[in-house]
């Protein structure tokens, strides 16, 4: 899976979470749960589905670098590489 | 919150993302639990009966907002009942149902104590008010780390604001203060929630 493949994924997650959000401006190096006003409830519904769509489990430790778009396509085309 | 929160990481690390607890879990337990030490809390007031109807049950009302503006607080009953990861699951069912305007009539009528967690909008500290007809309110602020006196040394620690609003006409300072300190008793041993 490319990175812009993953990133339509986590958009398209995030915009269940977030209907009357506009996607298309979102900033991808801004904080999302600031753009969107998710809060931990919401966030860890996002990691659900993170998982249930691209079978990537995110620890608790690792929260921190899932700030922004840009960062949670970064982390989950890692993942995805490291898997067998 | 050093001990809830240090107990509630190394639980997470063991269950996958879908079973995972959020803190505010443990301040729905421990406000349930602390209720039964204090249940004059735990009720409503009847305008009839002039008196306050203490409940059998405790039903939290938990204040969700709502996508677009909007607060609602829709109950988890008994929940000094549940075990966390369930207690989880029925928050988490709620919050879903809630913002998707599917609640039940009965699950926002049937609250017999309301908390209020506004932490994560950045808020220190929270004095809400009651929702009649019940007689008492839990604020939450956020988790901040504070200086803090630990055995004669200073250190920080992650801490919580927890403020309780109650009628006066049901329990006095002391009784509200009984209350509190419970909730901060059942927070330093969260094995035990």
């Amino acid at each position: 899976m490319n990175e812009e493949e993953i990133r339509e994924v986590l958009l398209r997650i995030l915009g269940e979470l977030a209907p009357e959000a506009d996607m298309s401006q979102i900033k991808s190096d801004v904080r999302i749960r600031d753009q969107l006003d998710l809060d931990s409830m919401d966030f860890l519904n996002f990691l659900i589905a993170v998982d249930e769509e691209l079978n990537v489990d995110i620890p608790e430790a690792d929260y921190p670098r899932l700030a922004t778009l840009n960062a949670c396509v970064a982390y989950i085309k890692e993942k995805l590489a490291t898997q067998v | 919150m050093s001990a809830a929160l240090t107990w509630l990481a190394a639980e997470n690390e063991k269950r996958s993302v879908k079973d995972r607890i959020l803190y505010v879990a443990l301040l729905i337990k421990a406000t349930a639990l602390a209720l039964r030490e204090v249940p004059e809390l735990n009720g409503t007031w009847s305008d009839q009966e002039v008196r306050s109807v203490a409940s059998d049950e405790i039903n939290i009302g938990m204040a969700i907002s709502l996508r677009g503006g909007g607060l609602v607080a829709p109950a988890l009953p008994a929940c000094d009942t549940l075990e966390l990861g369930e207690l989880m699951s029925r928050f988490s069912d709620l919050v879903k149902r809630a913002r998707a305007g599917s609640l039940r009539s009965s699950e926002v009528t049937t609250g017999t104590i309301t908390i209020t967690n506004l932490g994560e909008t950045g808020a220190q500290s929270v004095y809400g008010l009651i929702y009649p007809p019940q007689v008492a309110l839990v604020g939450f602020g956020r988790i901040s780390e504070r200086p803090t006196a630990v055995e004669g040394m200073l250190t920080v620690r992650p801490v919580i604001t927890a403020a309780l609003t109650a009628d006066h006409r049901v329990v006095d300072g002391h009784r509200g203060s009984v209350f509190l300190a419970a909730v901060d008793r059942l927070l330093q041993e969260p094995d035990k929630l």
